[in-house]
């Protein structure tokens, strides 16, 4: 079936309506406010807890922070909705070919890169061939258009990507701001210069970056290319944005309070509960797509490489009084791989109780019978030790204490959890190393592929950023099968159905367990209107943003 | 006895004197008992906090102090006066091991400076000018740096950084020690270099660094709670003050006991510290 999309306004008005509907109805949207209109100028100030960026550039080594910066200056070819349709952004219509190998995309008319450089064919290839570079480091661009064999310019505005073998997932993939589309001529100027400022097609542009400090981004005067669900054309409204790198979460919130930043992310639990108390801050809850966050345990080596232990630490950890206790009621406890925010996330919550008894029984049958003067299991004189890296820069510390309290339920059973506190770089380190027994890694991706992502044995093998994404080390040819099935299958109902089943095998098989959702709470004055989270990962957009005038 | 021996008999009576009897001040008396209720926690904490202080109890977390819960709870229900009890042990070892490794080093090269004459004197002086370019827990972050974090390492680091302020106040005090009149006697009647150095240098030298070290304790205690709350030292949920605080920041606008308990045992240990070296200098001047 020959399969194509064009744009069409009047239903884009219409989605945007219904989406702006839903958004004010959970109290999400603070543009909401009927009869305002909005006022162009000024300046905002967005302060991030997220870990600063290394290179500004998403498509070397791909990871949130990035996301979450080039989002104000980077597009992609296509978009997800509120609904999780695709839409139009810098492609305006792609068509499919019967057999799912070749896809076309038709780019959207007169749009210049703001350096410049048009948007054509050439400039897509361009950027395939900047992500599939070895060099450029990037691991999940890289890994997303793995399938994509080869491009080819069909006339200036018309690109076709021919694919090694149908690809369910690719236009999904395309959304992410890893995949975004950026100038060849900045591309050019080499890795060095890139990162330092990327050159797209976005509302604003990188004007400068202090490092440990903040990048200026700037309004582009000649913006032409918002995406379909958009609240408006042409410039962005705000002239600036000051983004603002402030790590503690506590000066993040205090800045806030006092005024000094708009926005912030990574709010605390409860910073958000205190801030719902009053009415001069309001709340984005915009739990990101992708999978759970939840603890993967690495089936590769002693004591998890048996299943039976993996069990027994699973029911062994008090998850849902954790949760309770530390997130406040702001994060709902998850018994899936994949986030809520996906349709076809399965949850499992008959796996993941809490259970001691069970627990020690598990540990009793896999040979762990004798304690040792601590209270920790023991077996051939190796006592049962569990060497969990935390990210200091990826866990809030509301997780990292859940991690305390999960040390502290296991050791009733006999389990030694040792937390390690590192920094990003010692934390990739210890996992290249597979110098980890238990891991929490967040993975953000557009829809159910990240499974294959997270659980195909290929997972195992680091990107060319070294970085690996199966921390569970999961190697069952079944899965691996199983994905790569669901990988091509164009029917939807099938391709949802092999899912299942996938996480199914996943779940039973105690490689992971679940927490919550992603967490992805944003804290905005309630001076700011017309800012949302994009629908695909969830980042923040300024686009449709203002402010009052001063 | 020759004028001389009685001269060289002064430097051994010099520290020998008992000290003149004082009441005990209001500031002295509250700094014992700081000291007392100090020790006691660090030798005995379950005499003060029978709980275990790593024990969790995610239903009742962050309650402010009461009667169930002296100091409050923290974020995962632990007891907070458990926990800073329990961490008197190891924050006051931290200070004292800190303490007595810069004081030790401080000892050897200021002897070396001050008595094994003057190219020795000057390579001391200038590697200590060295390490003194650097701020002290700049000095104690590179060591951690070097050898990676945890409780162990930040003991050493922090005796290490306090380690050439030490050696400069030995050294001078040698040197003014070295050219008192009762060296000079006993140096005249003819003994040995090693004999005038530990009978009568050394013992008269070591008389202020008792004062230093219990000042020294204080900071030492700071510093390594410094440390642990940049997540150098003592790695969470361990029941160290740093530790807490740090921990108790992210929450400070929520649940301020949280932070303000472990820090004022900090508080009250470096102003502990300070009151009894104090003392114990004011003694040893008019004794």
């Amino acid at each position: 079936m020959h399969s194509s999309v064009h744009s069409h306004r009047p239903a884009v008005i219409g989605a945007v309506l219904a989406a702006a509907l839903l958004l004010t109805s959970c109290a999400a949207s603070p543009g909401a406010d009927a009869g305002s209109t909005p006022v162009k100028g000024g300046t905002l100030s967005y302060a991030s807890g997220d870990a600063e960026p290394t290179c500004l550039d998403p498509h070397v080594g791909g990871n949130y922070p990035q996301a979450l910066l080039s989002t104000q200056f980077l597009e992609s070819l296509v978009s997800r909705d509120s609904n999780g349709q695709i839409i139009p952004w810098l492609a305006k219509s792609w068509t499919e070919s019967p057999d799912g190998l070749v896809w076309e995309f038709t780019l959207t008319d007169g749009v210049t890169f703001t350096d410049g450089t048009p948007l054509d064919a050439a400039a897509v290839q361009a950027n395939v061939a900047h992500l599939q570079d070895p060099k450029t480091g990037s691991s999940t661009g890289y890994l997303a258009l793995a399938k994509v064999a080869s491009t080819e310019a069909v006339s200036a505005n018309v690109v076709r990507f021919t694919l090694s073998e149908p690809d369910s997932a690719l236009l999904e993939s395309l959304t992410q701001p890893w995949l975004a589309i950026e100038s060849p001529t900045g591309l050019a100027r080499g890795m060095d210069e890139n990162c330092a400022a990327p050159v797209g097609t976005g509302p604003f542009t990188v004007e400068s970056w202090e490092k440990q400090d903040s990048v200026v981004l700037v309004r582009n005067a000649g913006y032409t290319s918002p995406p379909a669900d958009a609240d408006h054309t042409g410039p962005a409204y705000l002239a600036m944005i000051i983004w603002r790198f402030i790590p503690d979460s506590a000066s993040r919130f205090a800045a806030l309070q006092a005024g000094d930043v708009d926005v912030i992310d990574n709010a605390q639990p409860d910073t958000i509960v205190q801030a719902e108390k009053g009415d001069t801050i309001t709340h984005l809850d915009a739990p990101r797509p992708g999978a759970s966050n939840r603890i993967e345990l690495n089936s590769s080596r002693p004591p998890f490489n048996d299943a039976l232990v993996r069990e027994a630490f699973i029911r062994s950890a008090n998850v849902d009084d954790a949760v309770s206790s530390l997130f406040q009621g702001t994060a709902k406890r998850s018994y899936s791989a994949l986030s809520s925010v996906e349709a076809t996330a399965l949850q499992r919550p008959d796996l993941f109780g809490y259970d001691a008894k069970a627990a020690g029984k598990l540990l009793d049958s896999a040979g762990w019978t004798a304690r040792d003067s601590a209270g920790y299991r023991v077996k051939d004189g190796a006592r049962l030790t569990v060497q969990f890296p935390v990210s200091t820069n990826q866990s809030i510390p509301a997780e990292q204490s859940l991690f305390e309290q999960i040390q502290a339920t296991a050791k009733k059973t006999g389990f030694d959890v040792v937390l390690t506190p590192m920094d990003l770089s010692s934390w990739y380190t210890a996992l290249g190393e597979n110098g980890y027994d238990a891991v929490s890694a967040p993975y953000t991706k557009v829809g159910p592929d990240v499974l294959r992502i997270l659980f195909d044995s290929a997972g195992i093998v680091p990107a060319p950023s070294g970085y690996f994404a199966n921390h569970a080390q999961v190697n069952d040819p079944e899965v691996d099968a199983l994905l790569a099935e669901a990988a091509t299958v164009t029917d939807a109902g099938k391709r949802a159905a092999l899912y299942t089943d996938v996480q199914n095998k996943v779940l039973e098989g105690f490689y992971i367990l679940p927490l919550y959702d992603q967490q992805n709470h944003y804290l905005l004055s309630s001076r700011v209107s017309g800012a949302r989270a994009m629908p695909t990962v969830s980042t923040p957009t300024f686009y449709d943003a203002w402010l009052p005038a001063e | 006895m020759s004028d001389l021996e009685v001269q060289a008999d002064l430097g051994r009576q010099a520290r020998a004197r008992e000290p003149r009897r004082r009441r005990l001040g209001v500031a002295e008396a509250l700094a014992a008992a700081c000291a007392l209720f100090l020790l006691v926690a660090a030798v005995a904490p379950s005499v003060l906090a029978p709980g275990d202080p790593l024990a969790i109890d995610p239903l009742s977390a962050f309650q402010p102090p009461n009667l169930a819960h002296w100091f409050g709870t923290d974020e995962s229900g632990r007891d907070i006066f458990t926990r800073v009890s329990h961490g008197t042990g190891g924050s006051l070892m931290i200070g004292i091991l800190a303490t007595a490794i810069g004081l030790g080093l401080g000892i050897v090269l200021g002897t070396m400076a001050g008595m094994l004459g003057r190219v020795v004197d000057f390579t001391v002086n200038r590697f200590l000018e060295v390490l003194f370019a650097f701020p002290g827990l700049l000095l104690a972050l590179l060591v951690i740096l070097v050898f990676g974090p945890g409780a162990q390492t930040a003991t050493v680091a922090v005796g290490l950084a306090t380690a050439p302020g030490y050696a400069r106040i030995i050294r001078a005090q040698l040197i003014s020690v070295r050219s008192s009149a009762f060296v000079e006697a006993a140096t005249v009647l003819g003994r040995g270099r090693w004999q005038i150095l530990l009978r009568h240098i050394l013992p008269n030298t070591l008389a202020p660094l008792f004062v230093l070290g219990t000042l020294g304790i204080g900071q030492a205690v700071v510093w390594a709670s410094a440390l642990s709350y940049l997540g150098l030292g003592a790695a969470p949920p361990a029941a160290e003050w740093g530790a807490m605080l740090s921990a108790g920041r992210t929450y400070i606008t929520s649940a301020w006991w949280m932070a303000f308990f472990p820090g004022l045992f900090i508080v009250l240990t470096a102003v502990t510290a300070t009151s009894l070296g104090r003392a114990l200098e004011r003694r040893l001047r008019h004794a």
